[in-house]
């Protein structure tokens, strides 16, 4: 090759670049600085509203009475439990009731709601000839006697609380913790992780011993272990790191470039952290994953720049020259495969979902910093250190000897190994697309499902389940009346139809409402004469019989309660049954002056965000491939060469879905980016490769000749990129966090297949094209 | 206004709603749960039941939301029956295998001529608020001619003055009622034959009918219940029909109601149930464990007590002889014919209504969880202890 000067064949971008290179490395040194400043201040956060989709319908109802519902749903239950006989011994008794004492002084905690058979407002009571005769279950002359026990025991009977406060096997007490959203004395917002260490300090550590052990669920508890695990996340990040420098150096032989590639690809995660911070957003447990994609990327395209540059110094160019050159030969491709990652990530805003769309635009903004470190400052940066006499005389070797593994996907552009290639692949869109069918929408454990299923939250919360009448699994109904209408006969009467109508839905365990409390309440004051447990016309009745009402369940004003439905599971199918009934009520029974709003409740708000999730697959679907395939068509201006590129990509999204069916995991808010990460990334594979191909087309090479010479080219670098991002992402396997784990493994499939598609499928598709072509113009 | 109906012209909306094949759903917007058909339910069995009673070819309950269920026997799973309202039943009883009668809140009585399978509405609480006005203002322009007639002595006109205030005042009511609708609920409903039926209630509610029902009579002020207690059981044996109620009140008619005799009662708290068994002793039972038992109509009673104090529901007649009752907190008993009580606490602990025994021998008790089976009392006692 003859060498013309350097500057004649460069480019605009080039020259900017590499006529100021001093000034431009001050500038970086000063924004990573400034932006380092700012990202230190991030801090991980999980705020709930920003999970859920706001402008749906349901939250937009539950949002109208979010604080009349928050006394409602804001409760932690702490469960002591015995593993000695049972809770009817003076040790016990004495424990629970330092614990009930010791939870009383925990800050968040609303003191008058607090429950559990050692606080007052927990009463026994008896009809008699005179009325109502009662007490509170703790004996008054109680010390701790076998008699007190005795009467104890009685009292407990007599309450009622068995399977509510007391176990029903009584070996386990529960307290029931409301907690105060707001500080009533300061006004502060409840800080869930401080409040959920509290209870680990305060309340597990101190009292759990041989024979106690406690278990606490409740949101406050799931929302504190979600930000204890985000927390251990950072711990991941520094295990990519160490694993991607022993892959860099592995692959360069060279410190100084793997050190250069290292420091520009962390540079990147600086800038977009501090990027975020400056607009505002935050990062939270999904967006989380961010950083690390923003990392490999970084890495995968600077290791194309070390590659190309190592190539030059080999061909005997000096340090800048070669610097110069990776450049210009690399940056129309690098800046395609990153403007389609952008935009890509970009229809991730489709969703209305903020958590979805923060991490669409952290992604977004990660990747266009990538363009400025990896594409601008590294090229820089290896201008003046360079690539190593190790670095460069290990890419001589390389270069000199046959790759036995490249020399394996060298085969795919012969006929034999290309069509098997293909029925390979119809074979595995055969495999995602039937059971892909299977795909569930929503979360589909039990419990948390935030949690993993056997993390110490969900043990807990299975055995609070199992051992006392409750479900975790609620979907709240909002009856809307005018102001203290609340309890008007007409009003309560459909609503014992519409509860009647809910229970009898396949799914649902229990239907409890101010109604409910009406009917007990007759039963109650009519001597417990269960033929009166019904409602009367009479309001001065009526209104006797709902005076005890629990707070929550009518609001301040009377123009709201809450229907509460306890469900057997959250799975999408059963939130859809309870959904489609309520809707059937609300169509056969209309009364004025009385509205059945969807929804509250766990479950309520999860049927929302399943719809949601449900209407924007097939449309994130869509657009990501739409940009895609129309940014392809942009760079290569050729039908065929965009079906070769996206055809693999698509068998890696069926069959991703398959996996989903199969490894049990759903479309959810965790799950859904992650079909337009793999797609937006994993066409820069294709963009590489083809890009190689074309060239080699263009110098007058074959098919075979062409495919050998792009893999001789990129063919390491891209294997190479799609192990770099596979490890980023698969460290998250490990993550306390469900569904970071669930993002983990699906990523690390989809990097993996979509680099050995784009490796195998990319020539086999040109072959079977090539041939077709051939067949039809002899 | 039917929604989908909106934008239909007015012709074919008239045609559409008079040929009542409207769609698939029909739109209600003015819900009367007394003319609401009840609905159709898997967790019939499961529901508050109030009464079960058994009958030669079936066994039948009712309770909430219009409940009534039946099978034909232990083996077959519960039915639910075809019933024109979904108000809450209280009661049921049957004159023979076809014929029978539920009633329940809001002033409802249902019949069956089909052994329970499908039921027809007697009255309704509106009609029974009419039937009260009628009733009253006769009975008080009866009064009022009486007192302008008479010419006895200063304690008898008293006697009228009072009887006169009390005819009022129930007018009063019953017109209030008018306005409100009814509010008083059926608590017992007793056949003594195919055509002569007793419905007792709240606040001294005593309803005949001696046609099988098809016309209701109001007998509330042939009792001497001048506060209004409410009457919770009707019973008869071959020469008497007893009512029980409140405050301990026992009455007793030998003419099928149309007088009554207040008897001397062995307690003054509620009464909850009666039963005339084999021997043709009286049992009445209420509050906190109390059972007593007549063996002269009436006259005199013995007291037998529970161990616990919970309200006492339902006495039916053992198969092995003496009574088995049931109550309040999940007890169910035995009183065996030497009065010796064995009992047993059921482990939902639910407030039992009522029990049948069934051919096999095993009890079904109903209340607050619906239907609970004991399979083997006895067993069931001694593995409780």
């Amino acid at each position: 090759m003859s060498k013309p000067s350097i500057d004649s064949q460069s480019v605009l971008l080039e020259r900017v670049l590499f006529s100021a290179r001093p000034l431009w490395l001050i500038i970086f040194a000063l924004l990573t600085v400034f932006l380092g400043w700012q990202a230190s201040q991030v801090r991980p956060e999980a705020s709930f509203t920003k999970m859920i989709p706001t402008e749906h319908e349901f939250i937009q109802n539950y949002f109208k009475y979010q604080n009349d519902l928050a006394s409602l749903g804001n409760v932690v239950r702490i469960a002591v439990e015995t593993t000695e006989g049972d809770i009817f011994t003076a040790k016990f008794q004495e424990t629970l009731q330092q614990i009930t004492d010791e939870v009383f002084f925990i800050p968040g905690v609303d003191r008058s709601g607090l429950k559990s058979i050692w606080t007052p407002n927990v009463r026994w009571s008896e009809v008699t000839e005179e009325g109502f005769v009662g007490g509170p279950v703790i004996p008054d002359n109680w010390d701790a006697s076998e008699e007190s026990l005795v009467q104890l025991r009685t009292n407990v009977l007599r309450s009622g609380e068995v399977g509510n406060l007391v176990a029903n096997n009584f070996k386990s007490a529960l307290i029931i913790v409301p907690l105060n959203e707001i500080n009533p004395d300061t006004g502060e917002a409840l800080n869930y992780q401080q409040f959920s260490q509290q209870l680990e300090e305060r309340i597990r550590n101190k009292y759990q011993d041989d024979t106690i052990k406690i278990h606490i669920t409740g949101f406050a508890k799931v929302i504190g272990d979600l930000i204890d695990g985000a927390n251990q996340v950072g711990m991941f990040f520094v295990i990519a790191i160490v694993i991607t420098f022993i892959m860099l150096f592995w692959y360069s032989r060279c410190w100084r470039s793997s050190f250069a590639v290292l420091i520009c690809s962390f540079i990147a995660v600086i800038w977009q952290l501090g990027i975020i911070k400056l607009i505002g957003s935050g990062i939270n447990p999904y967006s989380m994953l961010v950083p690390f994609l923003v990392f490999a990327i970084g890495v995968s395209h600077g290791v194309q720049i070390i590659n190309a540059i190592s190539n030059n110094s080999v061909d005997g160019a000096s340090k800048i020259d070669a610097a110069r050159l990776a450049f210009r030969s690399l940056y129309i491709a690098g800046l395609t495969a990153l403007i389609s990652d952008a935009i890509g990530f970009t229809t991730l805003m489709v969703i209305n979902i903020e958590v979805i769309q923060e991490l669409a635009i952290a992604a977004s903004i990660g990747v266009a910093v990538v363009v400025l470190t990896n594409l601008g400052l590294l090229p820089i940066a290896m201008s003046y250190i360079g690539v190593s006499k190790q670095g460069t005389d290990y890419t001589q070797r390389a270069r000199t000897k046959n790759h036995r593994l490249l020399g394996f996907f060298e085969n795919f552009t012969k006929p034999k190994w290309a069509y098997t290639a293909i029925v390979i692949g119809l074979v595995g869109l055969s495999w995602g697309l039937y059971y892909g069918q299977q795909m569930k929408i929503g979360d589909l454990d039990a419990g948390a499902p935030e949690l993993r299923p056997d993390s110490r939250y969900n043990l807990d919360n299975q055995f609070i389940v199992d051992n006392y009448s409750s479900s975790t699994d609620i979907f709240v109904v909002m009856a809307e009346t005018a102001p203290s209408q609340c309890i008007a006969y007409d009003n309560l009467e459909l609503l014992d139809r519409f509860s009647w109508h809910m229970e009898n839905t396949p799914g649902v365990q229990d239907v409890k409402s101010v109604v409910y409390v009406a009917k007990m309440g007759s039963f109650g004051l009519n001597e417990g004469n269960l033929k009166w447990f019904s409602l009367n016309r009479n309001q001065y009745v009526l209104n006797a019989n709902t005076a005890r009402t629990p707070p929550g369940l009518v609001n301040a004003d009377c123009s709201m309660a809450p229907i509460i439905i306890y469900l057997n599971d959250h799975k999408a199918e059963t939130l859809q049954t309870v959904v489609a009934a309520v809707e059937a009520f609300n169509q056969q029974y209309q009364q004025d002056g009385l509205e059945l709003l969807m929804a509250a409740g766990n479950s309520g708000i999860e049927a929302a965000t399943n719809s949601v999730i449900a209407a924007a697959q097939t449309k994130m679907t869509i657009w990501v491939y739409s940009v895609v395939i129309a940014l392809c068509l942009l760079s290569f201006r050729s039908i065929r060469t965009v079906t070769c590129i996206i055809l693999p990509l698509m068998l890696t999204t069926i069959m991703s879905q398959g996996l989903m069916a199969v490894l049990d995991i759903g479309i959810k808010v965790a799950t859904l980016p992650v079909i337009a990460l793999g797609v937006g990334i994993g066409v820069d594979y294709g963009i590489y490769i083809y890009a190689k191909l074309k060239e080699g087309l263009e110098q007058g090479m074959n098919l075979d000749e062409g495919y050998r010479f792009a893999l001789a080219n990129t063919g390491k670098a891209v294997g190479f990129t799609g192990l770099t991002l596979a490890i980023g992402v698969a460290t998250w396997i490990f993550s306390p966090i469900k569904f970071q784990a669930d993002m983990g493994i699906l990523l690390t499939f989809m990097f993996l297949w979509n680099m050995l598609g784009a490796m195998i499928l990319i020539p086999s598709l040109a072959r079977l094209f090539a041939n077709f072509s051939r067949k039809r113009n002899v | 206004m039917n929604k989908a109906a909106a934008h239909v012209s007015a012709a074919a909306l008239t045609a559409m709603l008079s040929t009542s094949a409207l769609a698939d759903i029909t739109i209600n917007n003015n819900y009367e749960v007394m003319h609401e058909p009840a609905m159709q339910a898997n967790k019939a069995h499961q529901a508050v039941l109030t009464e079960i009673i058994r009958t030669n070819s079936r066994t039948i309950a009712v309770g909430d939301y219009g409940l009534i269920i039946y099978r034909n026997s232990a083996s077959q799973p519960w039915q639910q029956a075809e019933v024109p309202t979904s108000v809450f039943f209280s009661a049921v009883d049957f004159a023979n295998d076809n014929l029978g009668w539920a009633v329940g809140h809001h002033g409802v009585v249902t019949a069956t001529i089909d052994g329970g399978q499908t039921w027809q509405r007697q009255l309704d609480g509106f009609q029974y608020v009419e039937l009260q006005v009628q009733h009253f203002t006769k009975l008080v322009a009866e009064f009022e001619e009486q007192l302008e007639q008479f010419d006895g002595s200063a304690d008898e006109e008293e006697l009228l003055l009072a009887e006169l205030d009390n005819a009022v005042f129930l007018l009063e009511n019953a017109e209030q009622a008018l306005e409100e609708g009814p509010t008083k609920p059926f608590l017992d409903v007793h056949a003594v034959s195919t055509n002569v039926v007793f419905v007792a209630g709240a606040y001294g509610s005593l309803l005949r009918t001696q046609d099988g029902g098809s016309t209701w009579q109001i007998l509330d002020e042939r009792i001497d219940n001048l506060d209004g207690y409410h009457l919770n059981a009707v019973a008869n044996d071959a020469k008497y029909v007893y009512v029980a109620g409140e405050a301990g009140q026992i009455f007793r008619s030998s003419d099928l109601g149309d007088s009554w005799e207040l008897m001397d009662s062995p307690y003054n708290g509620s009464l909850f149930a009666m039963h005339v068994d084999q021997q043709q002793q009286l049992w009445v039972v209420g509050l906190r464990g109390n059972i007593f038992v007549s063996s002269d109509q009436g006259e005199s009673f013995e007291r037998i007590q529970l161990e616990d104090n919970v309200n006492i529901n339902a006495i039916v007649d053992a198969p092995q002889g003496g009574v088995y009752l049931v109550g309040n907190a999940g007890v169910v008993g035995w009183v065996d014919s030497e009065r010796n009580v064995t009992q047993m606490t059921h482990s939902s602990g639910a407030a039992l209504s009522d029990i049948v025994t069934d051919t096999d021998g095993r009890l079904i008790a109903v209340g607050q969880r619906g239907i609970i089976e004991i399979a083997d009392f006895q067993r069931a006692v001694t593995a409780q202890e």
